[in-house]
């Protein structure tokens, strides 16, 4: 009884004490968000502020880790060499306030709500579910949420999303690059389609069949599906064996899954070109263990030069970004994730927005943003550059078939 | 320990106490900044979301994986007919009921089964879960998720969206507490402690241990709709990520760490599960999973009772350090034995009663 009491009482004080403290700091909230001399949140004469909220734990915390490392890794480099010169004459230090959400869309709105305050823009934030959870706020709250990584293309619209862009191609736009090759090979083609049953896979059919449109000489033979929580996809590459197709289009994001779907269609002798999305095309983690040599030609799709290819291993741009991202991404190894590039590459980009900026207003940075077009980031392959003023199409849009050789990728003109 | 006796007990006063309180938390909101209103906002939704998972585990005794399961519909219902332009109030009814009858349902099985059982069918909610809802994407808007701002402040309240939304969560989430704290201090709370304990006891006494676990389900389900629909209302999104089965996983901690079986236990562990991983991040945002672990581990070494234990810990601490006082240490030693409704709240075990199973 006794205990309870105190407790009781300790409780009613503290209330009472948090209520009076209240009214005594006066509740003067300035929420402007805008405004002080004219200048946005986050920026100063000297420095620029930008928030990250992505995963940096849990099942996609290494490419989560890459997103904030390539970025610290330009930023870093460019702060040691003095800084940015902006559009209003200004030089300012680029600096990066990171936090971790573990790919959960709760913590990514809690992360935006603890970093609006104090940044100028979110960028380079991994995940679809994680930038759709703070999307709707950072329009009422005019805060730009530029260059995050999602094929989401929602964040493409102006209409819907007027302070968003994404970075990255979109589903379709992988789908759409390959289906133009094989339309442009002049020969005719049966092609079987394997996709994952969900807004992914369908994503890189829609863009397949959009780049084969017209097309006379591509027939789709088969189209089958399987789901992302399926183990073996045994039984599908066994029916699309059977349609005697000589391409194979297979819209996987599952790892194991697609080294099964490589090794199953060899038991079987059966050896289409076979296509796979950029992120599960990596060599030595797919294509090897899938004995992808098997094939006639395993294609892919890209815009970032691979460091770990040999073909780029004394590449300029590639050697700047290696060392910077050790001195200035604490990131030591060469990244086995495309995201490290990419957000190398968000650096640059932003770079180009705040030369063009002429007011240090969130406004007029988008407008800035919104102004980019043939820029050639670092790291770009030949064939790909950025255009942000497209509507419903990310920063980079243009991606370029790749061939698998033995070793790693290399650009084709020409399917076969 | 200066105090008077009595003076506590007297109706009037705890009435009083009881006004300057509900007077000072519907202050809050107005004077506090946007990101603490967000975050008491947030730590509302959670603490819900655990004292439902505290009815059916910290009262109960059954251990549940499924809590984060019907946070999901209740957040899923809601953005569906927020999207539709359904009755706030018909939104709500729906995100209790349609979570409630899921459960109803699932505890009609599970409640058959003893012990850990229930915890594997219950783990399969989240698992079933996530897939389900990018598959109807019809309804759940696939794996990119349902957006929804119905909760923005009216334009006669003349609030922030912040203060508002704290509104909502202060008053539905208030609620809720009222009621199971009534509803835990009852004699179906009894009945829950006595099932946890010792279900032959309480078949002896004329208590169904099927019936109380069911219902102990059922009520969980129901409050975890109501954090959904809360969650709905400060998050403004879902998305099959809101089901998965690592949240679940941390409501468990949470409700551990906040302490079980106790309703202000749940406050703390809603406050464990928003601010922890604030915390990490405040310290080093590329350990934060290991600095929850640790912290998590520190509680369950320090404090095994839950941050609520804390208070008593502190104030035996202090009665070990003075000499005197016979009869306050004769109190505390003798811990909390089976008094009525105050046993249910303060002790986790029901110590007065042998426990037939090794729990």
């Amino acid at each position: 009884m006794k205990l309870k009491d105190y407790q009781r009482l300790t409780g009613a004080i503290a209330l009472i004490a948090a209520v009076s403290t209240m009214t005594v700091a006066g509740c003067g909230r300035g929420r402007d968000g805008a405004s002080h001399g004219g200048a946005s949140t986050g920026i100063t004469d000297s420095t620029i502020t930008l928030g990250i909220t992505t995963p940096l734990s849990g099942a996609t915390a290494g490419p989560g880790t890459c997103t904030v490392a390539g970025i610290k890794a330009y930023f870093g480099a460019a702060n040691a060499a003095g800084g940015v010169k902006f559009g209003d004459g200004k030089t300012r230090k680029v600096e990066i306030k990171s936090l971790d959400d573990a790919y959960d869309p709760q913590k990514a709105k809690a992360n935006y709500d603890q970093l609006k305050g104090s940044v100028f823009a979110m960028t380079a934030g991994l995940g679809t579910p994680t930038n759709r959870a703070y999307r709707t706020a950072a329009i009422s709250d005019k805060v730009p949420q530029v260059l995050v990584m999602t094929g989401d293309p929602i964040f493409n619209d102006t209409s819907q999303s007027p302070y968003q862009l994404s970075l990255v191609p979109a589903y379709p736009n992988e789908g759409e690059a390959f289906g133009k090759l094989l339309a442009s090979s002049g020969t005719a083609h049966k092609v079987a389609v394997l996709s994952q049953n969900d807004d992914y896979g369908q994503g890189y059919v829609e863009g397949l069949k959009k780049g084969i449109e017209g097309a006379s000489n591509i027939k789709i033979v088969k189209e089958l599906t399987y789901e992302a929580t399926d183990t073996s996809v045994d039984a599908q590459i066994t029916e699309l064996a059977a349609t005697g197709a000589d391409v194979m289009f297979n819209a996987m994001s599952i790892t194991p899954l697609a080294i099964a779907s490589l090794q199953k269609a060899q038991q079987l002798n059966w050896k289409p070109s076979w296509f796979l999305p950029s992120n599960t095309s990596s060599p030595a983690a797919i294509l090897k263990p899938g004995n992808a040599s098997a094939y006639p030609g395993v294609y892919s799709v890209s815009f970032a030069k691979a460091p770990a290819s040999p073909a780029f291993a004394n590449d300029p741009d590639v050697k700047k970004f290696l060392s910077d991202l050790k001195q200035y991404g604490s990131y030591n190894e060469t990244p086995a994730f495309p995201h490290c590039m990419w957000s190398y590459m968000a650096g640059a980009i932003l770079e180009q927005a705040f030369t063009k900026m002429t007011e240090p207003t969130r406004d007029n940075f988008m407008k800035a943003l919104r102004g980019i077009s043939d820029f050639k980031a670092p790291l770009m392959l030949d064939g790909t550059s950025v255009n942000t003023s497209v509507d419903k199409q990310p920063a980079v849009s243009a991606v370029v078939v790749q061939k698998y050789n033995g070793t790693g990728y290399a650009t084709v003109e020409n399917f076969g | 320990m200066f105090r008077s006796p009595g003076l506590f007990s007297r109706a009037w006063v705890r009435r009083a106490i009881t006004a300057i309180a509900v007077i000072a938390v519907l202050a809050v909101p107005l004077g506090f900044d946007e990101y603490t209103n967000q975050n008491l906002a947030r730590i509302g939704v959670f603490a819900v979301a655990v004292l439902g998972l505290n009815v059916v585990m910290g009262y109960t005794g059954q251990v549940s994986l499924g809590q984060i399961f019907f946070v999901g519909v209740g957040a899923y219902v809601t953005a569906y007919g927020a999207t539709h332009g359904w009755n706030i109030g018909v939104v709500l009814v729906a995100s209790i009921l349609i979570p409630g009858v899921i459960g109803l349902l699932v505890a009609l099985a599970a409640a058959r089964l003893g012990g850990l059982a229930i915890a594997m069918l219950t783990l399969a909610l989240p698992i079933v879960g996530v897939p389900l809802a990018k598959r109807l994407s019809d309804y759940t808007g696939g794996s990119q998720g349902l957006s929804s701002a119905f909760s923005s402040a009216p334009e006669w309240s003349g609030l922030y969206n912040d203060q508002w939304q704290l509104y909502v969560v202060l008053v539905v989430g208030g609620a809720v507490f009222l009621l199971t704290r009534n509803l835990v201090r009852g004699k179906y709370g009894r009945a829950f402690a006595i099932v946890k304990s010792n279900e032959a006891v309480a078949a002896s006494m004329g208590i169904s241990p099927y019936r109380y676990k069911v219902l102990a389900f059922t009520v969980a389900s129901l409050i975890g709709g109501v954090s959904g629909f809360l969650y709905m209302a400060v998050v403004q999104f879902t998305s099959p990520e809101t089901l998965s089965l690592g949240h679940s996983v941390t409501l468990l901690a949470s409700m551990v760490i906040g302490g079980s079986a106790s309703i202000v236990g749940s406050l703390l562990g809603g406050a464990y599960y928003v601010l922890a991983p604030q915390l990490a991040n405040h310290v080093d945002p590329n350990t934060t999973e290991l600095l929850q672990g640790a912290l998590l581990l520190l509680v369950l070494f320090l404090l095994p009772g839950g941050l609520v234990s804390l208070p008593r810990v502190i104030a035996r601490k202090l009665r070990r350090n003075r000499p005197t006082g016979g009869a306050d240490r004769q109190q505390s030693s003798s811990g909390a034995p089976a008094r009525g409704r105050k046993a249910v709240e303060e002790a986790p075990t029901m110590s007065g009663i042998p426990t037939g199973r090794p729990e």
